[in-house]
């Protein structure tokens, strides 16, 4: 039983990643170097790596700018109104990234944008004056989404200052800018770093908007150009694969670089135990704070997802609430063969990932926790390594793997489910480490001395005392699989187009208010799995298991 | 033939050796202790008896049948013992009475039977009107005899303890190790009993067998432990004991001279000396030393020293006594007790005296 999970982690995981590697190589063509020296020889292919560098470093940058402030605010100062804006950040942060940039399409659209119209009423230009089909609109865009990892690292550190080292430079006389400056922001500036890169690290990997705002205002990244470059006849493989080894050297830079920061530089021990959080009083300089922090909130989350909602309920995207009318989500919902055909696949997907990521992580997590199989850290790394390669890449290695004898699923749906299962099978894995970790190993032990075989204690002890964490591990999967859309825009075929695709293609048929109908429809259920969660891990967390 | 027979049990985990060598008879009926210090490997060598593990070296026979050897190891489930945990390991998502039925259960014995088994074991640990509890909810004390209860059902011919008195607080230790004690009698059962406490061990056991640093170092009577230790980590465990560092003077086949700091002590050398030793450390327990105003008539070891600390502990003196070069720890009566400056004679009868190889 352990050795079909381990099979299949192998099959899933490793087998895409070496074909990724074979394919870099020119195989099955041909074999050496010649396919990833003529692939950045091309002009085509270096702007979009120079794009890609450039969107990393300003989303980071971008990150530090929004999530710091908010994160301090919201932790450690007496700002009104902390745990709306806290809530609003993560709303962002769960808001799909290819959501707010249709968002922006309808707020910031050169032409027929809400905002730029409304600017145009008092600046005098024909178009414009903002422009998101721009690589400054795609950074703020994607800034939007991704400050959520400076806000959250910032934020954790923060409240694991404990009031003491405050207290202490106070009476040492430090008034409150110098506790800011001098105590706070130093104590966390790992945290920060950390965060920064993360974000960038993101942005990176996120296909939605690069491609949404990026294809129009044809600004490339490596992601949209892998796209272009397996869209075209016939798909150049090679050129795929070497491209996407290169979004993997990035990617492994920014995390390595993330770790060490966090690791070496880290003054602050994070146990959360006893600490005791002292809240600086504002004075006057409480609502200029908040107003940048509800400024950035209405950005990120308030605005985008408030534009979509007015979208899903007007019967023109040009004249929001001109004339209301629940049109829209009747198409969506049961009409539009394309959208119900999404909601359909994605649903089914989504669970039956969530499912197998599931048994596999607590199958991993069993051998990890459990047995002292040679290996297993091995096996360990395997199932954590997904989760720092983009979609885009870990698709270019399904679809090599999976196109060709002897496992050629391409075509079907059990692609999209093999993607989805390698690329979340690192949460599901860690979800389930927590939920076993929890439970003494001498409970299955006393089954076993009490007449149970293995299988019985596994079924009888184990797993139900693990459920609810188990729980956890699947809902941590559905949540990003219900709306993935960069590993399955690459592997998707008529038929099993699932939400996030029809989202994608729609506007092109021309059909945005149905598309409006559908990004709320997919943000209501993400955000309905998400409080689930919370609430269930909250539970969890409270459970006492010996 | 004996009951349990382990052979030349071992164990390693990766480099680390957690037990060597361990060969251990144990009888029907009777109690035995692994005693040892965190480590030495004694519930290594449970969990292996359990059939938790495959060893290294070595076999495992239960009356007769071969239970564990490198290659072969019959699973936990077959082996009809049962085993209390340290931290009870009760199924916090059933019921006491989920817990205690549970291997009857998995027997598929008729629902009547279960119940009535249940009931029996229920009472004679004293657990009745608790059956519908969830068993998370119970105290220590009660999660302990739900432990023991959920293995005595299953009438087990072997039971293991594994330091099931360490998470209580020291009165209910007390009186439930007189209970395990009781219970012990009353069934007839064999008890493996793995504890780190020297004085749950006295209490309890028929035999000891002392674990250092994964092996046996001697195996007997609670008496003869405490008295004739056969080393001085082992006379260190079991008790209070003055260490006496010395050179030998003379050696025969059951006395030894030695001479500490200028006085010649005599005592029974232990197993371990060997009979060429140059230097010897004298044991001797604080409460085999009498301490008196003066000299008796009697053939023993005698000093005259200072007191230079007297201690009232209550139901004894304890002293220490200055003998010029060497410093004694003595526990005395309460009553005719001696202060601190006072000078005083100190017997220690020679068979009390033990000559031992130094610590290494």
């Amino acid at each position: 039983m352990l050795g079909t999970a381990v099979g299949l982690l192998l099959l899933l995981v490793a087998y895409p990643l070496l074909w990724l590697l074979l394919g870099a190589l020119g195989l099955p063509d041909s074999f050496g170097f010649d396919t990833f020296t003529r692939a950045y020889a091309r002009p085509q292919n270096l702007w979009p790596l120079a794009n890609t560098v450039i969107l990393a470093v300003g989303s980071g940058l971008l990150s530090v700018i929004f999530g710091v402030p908010l994160a301090w605010a919201t932790a450690r100062s007496d700002m009104p109104l902390r745990r709306v804006v806290r809530a609003c950040v993560a709303l962002a942060y769960i808001t799909p990234p290819y959501l707010t940039a249709l968002a922006y399409i309808i707020l910031l659209g050169p032409d027929a944008g809400y905002l730029n119209r409304l600017l145009r009423t008092v600046i005098d230009v024909r178009s414009g004056p903002f422009d998101i089909f721009s690589m400054g609109g795609i950074v703020f865009v994607i800034g939007l989404h991704v400050f959520a990892y400076a806000f959250f690292l910032t934020d954790a550190a923060l409240r694991s200052v404990d009031a003491s080292l405050e207290e202490a430079a106070q009476l040492a006389g430090a008034t409150r800018w110098d506790l800011i400056r001098r105590i706070n922001l130093p104590l966390v500036a790992p945290a920060i770093t950390g965060g920064a890169l993360l974000a960038a690290v993101d942005s990176m990997a996120l296909f939605g908007p690069q491609a949404i705002l990026g294809i129009p205002g044809q600004v490339a990244f490596l992601p949209t150009r892998i796209y272009g470059v397996l869209g075209g006849y016939p798909p150049r493989w090679g050129e795929a694969s070497a491209l996407s080894l290169m979004l993997v050297v990035l990617t492994c830079a920014g995390l390595l670089l993330q770790r060490g920061y966090l690791e070496r530089r880290s003054y602050i021990t994070i146990g959360g135990r006893g600490v005791r959080v002292q809240l600086l009083a504002l004075g006057g300089w409480k609502y200029p704070l908040l107003a940048f922090c509800l400024a950035v909130v209405l950005l990120a989350a308030i605005a985008p997802v408030g534009v979509l909602v007015m979208a899903a309920f007007s019967q023109s995207w040009i004249e929001p609430f001109a004339v209301l009318t629940l049109a829209n989500f009747q198409s969506a919902l049961f009409d539009d063969q394309v959208a119900v055909r999404g909601i359909v696949n994605s649903v089914r997907l989504a669970t039956a990932a969530a499912l197998a990521a599931m048994m596999l992580g607590t199958a991993v997590a069993y051998i990890d926790l459990r047995t002292r199989i040679r290996g297993r850290r091995l096996l360990d790394y395997l199932t954590i390594l997904p989760l720092g390669l983009p979609g885009t890449v870990m698709a270019v290695g399904v679809l090599q793997a999976f196109i060709r004898p002897p496992f050629a699923i391409y075509g079907t749906i059990w692609i999209l489910l093999a993607a989805y299962v390698a690329r979340f099978v690192p949460l599901a894995t860690r979800g389930a480490n927590g939920a076993l970790r929890q439970i003494d190993p001498s409970l299955e032990e006393a089954a076993r001395i009490t007449g149970a075989s293995w299988l019985g204690a596994v079924w009888l002890i184990l797993l139900p005392l693990a459920r609810p964490g188990l729980l956890v591990a699947f809902l941590l999967v559905f949540i990003p699989a219900f709306s993935e859309l960069s590993a399955t825009i690459l592997l998707y075929t008529g038929g099993t187009e699932p939400i996030a695709v029809a989202i994608f293609r729609l506007p092109d048929l021309g059909r945005r208010a149905v598309v409006a109908a559908l990004a709320v429809f997919t943000i209501a259920v993400v955000m309905g799995v998400s409080l689930l969660l919370t609430w269930v891990s909250g539970r969890t967390g409270a459970r006492q298991v010996p | 033939m004996a009951f349990i027979e382990l052979r030349g049990l071992t164990k390693r985990f990766g480099s680390h050796t957690a037990i060597q060598d361990i060969t251990l008879d144990i009888a029907e009926r009777e109690f035995v202790t692994f005693l040892g210090p965190s480590g030495c490997g004694k519930t290594t060598t449970l969990r292996l008896i359990a059939g938790f593990m495959a060893p290294d070296q070595g076999t495992i026979h239960v009356a007769g049948r071969a239970l564990s050897a490198p290659s072969d190891v019959v699973p936990p489930e077959q082996r009809r013992m049962g085993m209390v945990f340290q931290n009870y390991a009760i199924w916090p998502h059933m019921t006491v009475f989920g817990n205690i039925a549970f291997g009857l259960r998995l027997a598929r014995l008729p629902k009547r039977e279960i119940a009535s088994r249940v009931a029996r074991i229920v009472a004679a640990v004293g657990l009745e009107g608790l059956e519908d509890r969830h068993a998370a909810q119970l105290s220590g004390g009660q999660q302990q005899r739900i432990a023991l209860a959920r293995s005595l059902v299953l009438e087990p011919s072997i039971l293991m303890l594994d330091e099931p008195l360490s998470n209580l607080d020291a009165k209910l230790r007390e009186r439930l190790r007189d209970e395990i004690k009781a219970l012990q009698r009353r069934t007839g059962i064999t008890f493996i009993y793995v504890t780190h406490d020297q004085a749950e061990a006295m209490a309890l056991s028929d035999r000891i067998a002392v674990f250092d640093r994964g092996r046996i170092e001697q195996v007997g009577m609670p008496r003869d432990i405490y008295d004739q230790p056969v080393n001085l980590f082992i006379a260190d465990f079991m008790g209070q004991v003055n260490r006496l560092p010395g050179r030998v003077v003379e050696q025969s086949a059951g006395l030894a001279r030695v001479d500490v700091a200028g006085h010649v002590f005599r005592a029974v050398p232990s197993p371990g000396l060997a009979s060429g030793a140059v230097t010897a450390t004298v044991a001797i327990r604080p409460e085999a030393i009498r301490i008196g105003p003066a000299a008796p008539h009697d053939e023993a070891n005698q000093f005259e020293g200072t007191v230079t600390q007297a201690t009232f502990l209550g139901n004894a003196m304890d002293y220490s006594v200055d003998i010029g070069g060497a410093i004694l720890r003595v526990q005395g009566g309460p009553q005719d007790a001696h202060a601190a400056g006072d000078r005083a004679w100190l017997t220690i009868p020679v068979r009390r005296c033990a000559a031992m190889p130094d610590a290494n």
